[in-house]
């Protein structure tokens, strides 16, 4: 293969994933937060398809494409859910939400 | 040649890659955070090329960059300024513990990755040229992925029904398709 | 025939069940004839029994019947067993018939009371028990039917609980009698662990006689019988353990007739006779036993001298009685103390019975002073407590004659300085009971008739239900022709029956008998004598204030006792209850509470509601579990 070793990839995607997790844990806003979300998804497709391609086996493509379509899915649920909070006039604050507390 | 241009594109998009996801984390203006998510898919994009994925290249640009963002972009129009995203962290505690627990995971990785580099990560295995092309991944989903196939479609479903429903919540005169 | 033992054993307490479980259903009269025709069937039983059991020839007298092994645990079993044999098939009849009689005597006495049901289901519990302890087969068996009358006795002395002082006398009879069940059952737990695990009666007193087992030696021999003399005690309110039978009065007169002279307390005098080969192994605590006896029946006779209720005199004169069976009991003329048994259960519930009548027409009056005169107004009734009165005091023919003189002869019959002393304390004795009964006899039925008596006497209508007089006119009977069954020197069929279980030691002669029973005599008549002249003169017969006192707080036991147990016991509770339970047990509970609320506080704390901490948490986790899974391979 030219150029890197998959090994570069991957650590690619692992620090990818370490910003997206900081972003999620550390931001307020919900949109922000999903953004992050999909960072953390985005890295975790990159690892799929580098071991895809270390291995010549296409099951990990297959993974990413099917992650991808999750993530489609979720990403249209989360914004649904950020608009419903917009629209009953909510703060688009995550820790104004903890309406969950024990 | 050949080898040098392309550790040039790799780290050129790696490094977009990477900039642009801090960039995502640290904006406070959610319309610059999400077109740094463009950015970076695009980036990955391009890795996924160098990874002999063509399909999911394309696949990604025309689903994620596309489609996702656009979504997103719309939102926060809709949002206007209540979508503001102050960097007001919360108690530093909170803060403290989020760092140490994302450099904990990083660390980990790049261990288990440094372990494991010398066994299984430096002979590539020899793929044909059709690996990653349209053809090969269709053919992958209806024979030996036909279920995923399958059920990522009734997800795609459910999203759909859901999002719906989530958008006509007190409209009470309108039916749900 | 055992059939019909084992009928007599369970028909009261059908009865009994019965009326508990019809509860308001049936009527009070339903549930007084329903108790009163199962103590009958029972006496039938028994009677039916006592046929079959004389129709055996001489040495097999003696039946076991198991019902089922009733506990068994590895080696040690205890069967529901009964004993047919001459002893408990005596005590059967004489349970079942003054029983039935009671029972059938409380159907008038007790009319017209709110709780009638409650009271006849007790009686029947109660008849039930007491045959229980007379046909148990095993010791165990025996401590359950001890226990059971004890409880039936608490129930029905305090039966008026509205009554404190009803309720304070079952409790004191309850606790006292407590005190003799604890003494008996170490008794058997020790009798258990040394004769191999037996308890059956024939078992043991095998083992007893043999000399070869671990029971036979001395130390535990003794011990065992000391236990059993101490529940004997209780039961039979001797000295020292008397106190609680005066106060038992306070429970309704047929309950004072039925368990209080003439059944429950001579339930010790069958324990002593039954178990006979065991005091006789321990000599010692035979002695005891007639000594505590002679003791019992003086003081008891001397208190009775100056009492005011006419229950409380003959409750006293019923422990002096018992005081002679204890006497001979304790020196082995077993045929001759349950004989005066059986002529006591018969003249003593004779005299409850008629004083139940007369308090009964007097409208509960117990005070004797406030009687006098009733001679001429209730007749029948004056004849039947004449008739108890003489077979009391050993008037010939009357039965307390043939039983009491025996008991004398016998103890002078054994000779020696025992057999003396027990002797002369009986004779002395004699005397008492002359005096204390003719006293009472007078006192109520002789002289001017005092204010109450004539303005309850204008009633009009008879000295009682017929439900009343019938039963006391068979005692009557009883009382009087009830001892012919021994006439020394003529046939003594009775004696002989019994000593084919409890073979008697001292035998009188013919000689010593009817010299004993001419001095007996004379002293009763001296008594007579003394009361008619003191109640003719209008004085007392104890008249030194001193001794009137001491008499009077019936020798000051009840303070001693008072002194001695109840209130340092007192004390300690409080200062138990003060310093350990509040402060440990309270709090320490309140504690456990306490702190399980408050835990839950902090752990509930973890549920903020923040999203965001609750990623944190997730990725903590998953940087640990990399951790475990990298290390895992």
């Amino acid at each position: 293969m030219d150029g890197p070793d998959v090994g570069w990839y991957l650590i690619v995607a692992a620090i990818l994933f370490g910003i997206g997790a900081l972003g999620v844990m550390m931001r307020r806003s919900p949109l922000i937060v999903l953004l992050s979300l999909e960072l953390m998804l985005n890295a975790a497709n990159l690892t799929l398809i580098a071991f895809a391609r270390q291995q010549g086996d296409l099951g990990g493509q297959i993974f990413a494409l099917a992650v991808m379509a999750v993530a489609a899915a979720e990403v249209a649920i989360g914004l649904g859910l950020i608009v419903a909070m917009a629209r009953r006039h909510m703060l688009l604050d995550v820790d104004q939400a903890s309406a969950l507390r024990g | 040649m050949g080898t040098v241009i392309v550790w040039i594109v790799w780290f050129a998009a790696a490094g977009a890659c990477l900039g642009t996801g801090v960039a995502v984390v640290s904006m406070t203006n959610p319309f610059y955070s999400a077109l740094s998510l463009i950015g970076n898919l695009a980036s990955l994009a391009v890795l996924f090329l160098l990874l002999s994925a063509e399909f999911l290249a394309a696949a990604q640009v025309l689903v994620y960059a596309g489609a996702v963002m656009v979504m997103f972009l719309f939102v926060v129009a809709y949002l206007g300024g209540r979508a503001d995203a102050p960097w007001a962290g919360g108690p530093p505690l909170l803060r403290g513990a989020a760092i140490v627990a994302a450099v904990a995971l990083l660390t980990e990785i790049v261990v288990v990755l440094g372990l494991a580099w010398g066994d299984n990560l430096t002979d590539p295995a020899e793929v044909s040229g059709s690996f990653g092309s349209p053809a090969a991944i269709g053919e992958a989903f209806l024979t030996d992925h036909l279920l995923a196939f399958e059920i990522t479609s009734i997800v795609l479903l459910v999203a759909a029904v859901g999002g719906v429903i989530l958008g006509t919540t007190g409209e009470k005169d309108e039916e749900v398709a | 025939m055992v059939a019909s033992a084992w009928v007599c054993l369970f028909s009261p307490l059908v009865g009994a069940l019965t009326i508990t479980l019809a509860g308001t259903r049936i009527s009070r009269k339903t549930a007084a004839w329903i108790s009163t025709l199962t103590t009958f069937i029972a006496f039938g039983g028994a009677l039916v029994a006592f046929i079959g059991l004389s129709a055996e020839g001489h040495g097999d007298r003696e039946i076991v019947s198991t019902a089922y092994t009733w506990l068994e645990s590895g080696d040690f079993q205890v069967e529901l067993q009964i004993l047919l044999d001459t002893l408990s098939s005596t005590m059967m009849l004489i349970v079942s018939g003054v029983g039935g009689l009671i029972v059938w005597y409380s159907m008038g006495y007790m009319e017209g009371d709110d709780e009638e049901r409650r009271y006849f289901a007790y009686m029947s519990l109660f008849v039930f028990s007491m045959l229980l302890l007379v046909q148990a087969g095993n010791f165990l068996l025996l401590l359950v039917g001890w226990g059971l009358v004890g409880l039936a006795s608490y129930l029905l002395i305090g039966f008026w609980h509205h009554k404190p002082e009803a309720v304070a006398a079952a409790k004191k009879a309850f606790v006292m009698n407590a005190i003799g069940d604890a003494t008996m059952a170490l008794a058997i737990v020790l009798m258990i662990w040394t004769a191999s695990g037996q308890t059956g009666f024939l078992e043991v007193f095998a083992l007893v006689e043999g000399g070869d087992s671990e029971i036979s030696n001395s130390t535990p021999i003794t011990l065992i019988a000391l236990g059993l003399l101490g529940g004997a005690v209780a039961k039979s309110a001797q000295i020292p353990l008397h106190t609680w039978l005066p106060d038992a009065m306070e429970g309704p007169t047929p309950v004072s007739a039925l368990i209080h002279a003439a059944t429950m307390v001579t339930a010790g005098v069958y324990l002593l006779v039954r178990a006979s080969p065991i005091f006789e192994a321990a000599p010692d605590v035979q002695r005891l036993a007639a000594i505590l006896g002679a003791i019992t029946l003086l003081v008891a006779g001397v208190i009775a001298l100056v009492q005011w209720d006419i229950k409380r005199v003959i409750a006293y004169s019923t422990m002096s009685q018992i005081g002679y069976m204890f006497l001979a009991a304790g020196i082995g003329a077993y045929g001759f103390a349950i004989f005066h048994l059986l002529t006591h259960a018969f003249f003593k519930a004779l005299l409850f019975m008629s004083a139940g009548v007369v308090i009964h027409h007097l409208a509960d009056e117990q005070d004797i002073r406030r009687m006098g005169g009733l001679r001429s107004l209730m007749p029948r009734t004056h004849l039947a407590f004449l008739v108890g009165s003489l077979a009391l005091v050993g008037i010939p023919i009357f039965s307390g004659f043939w039983s009491k003189d025996g008991v004398l002869a016998s103890s002078l019959a054994l000779g020696g300085e025992f057999g003396w002393t027990l002797y002369v304390a009986g004779l002395v004795g004699a005397l008492l009971t002359g005096l204390y009964t003719f006293r009472l006899y007078f006192t109520v039925f002789h002289g001017e008739p005092s204010d109450l008596v004539k303005e309850l006497a204008h009633n009009g209508h008879g000295e009682g239900p017929q439900s009343m007089l019938l039963p006391v006119g068979v005692l009557s009977v009883l009382a009087t022709i009830g001892g012919l069954v021994v006439i020394p020197g003529v046939w003594e069929p009775f004696i002989h029956w019994i000593d084919e279980t409890a073979e008697s030691v001292p035998h009188p002669t013919v000689a010593q008998d009817y010299a004993t029973s001419a001095i007996a005599v004379f002293l009763g008549l001296v008594g007579f004598l003394l009361a008619r002249r003191a109640f003719v003169s209008g004085r007392q017969l104890v008249t030194r204030p001193g001794i009137w006192r001491v008499l009077e707080h019936k020798l000051y036991f009840d303070e001693l006792y008072d002194a001695l147990f109840f209130r340092p016991a007192g004390a300690v509770s409080v200062a138990l209850r003060r310093n350990v339970e509040e402060p440990v047990v309270e709090r320490s509970l309140d504690g456990i509470g306490a702190g399980t609320i408050q835990l839950g506080g902090e752990v509930a704390r973890v549920q903020s509601g923040l999203l965001r901490t609750y990623a944190i948490a997730i990725a903590f986790a998953v940087a640990v579990l990399v951790v475990v899974f990298v290390a895992a391979r």
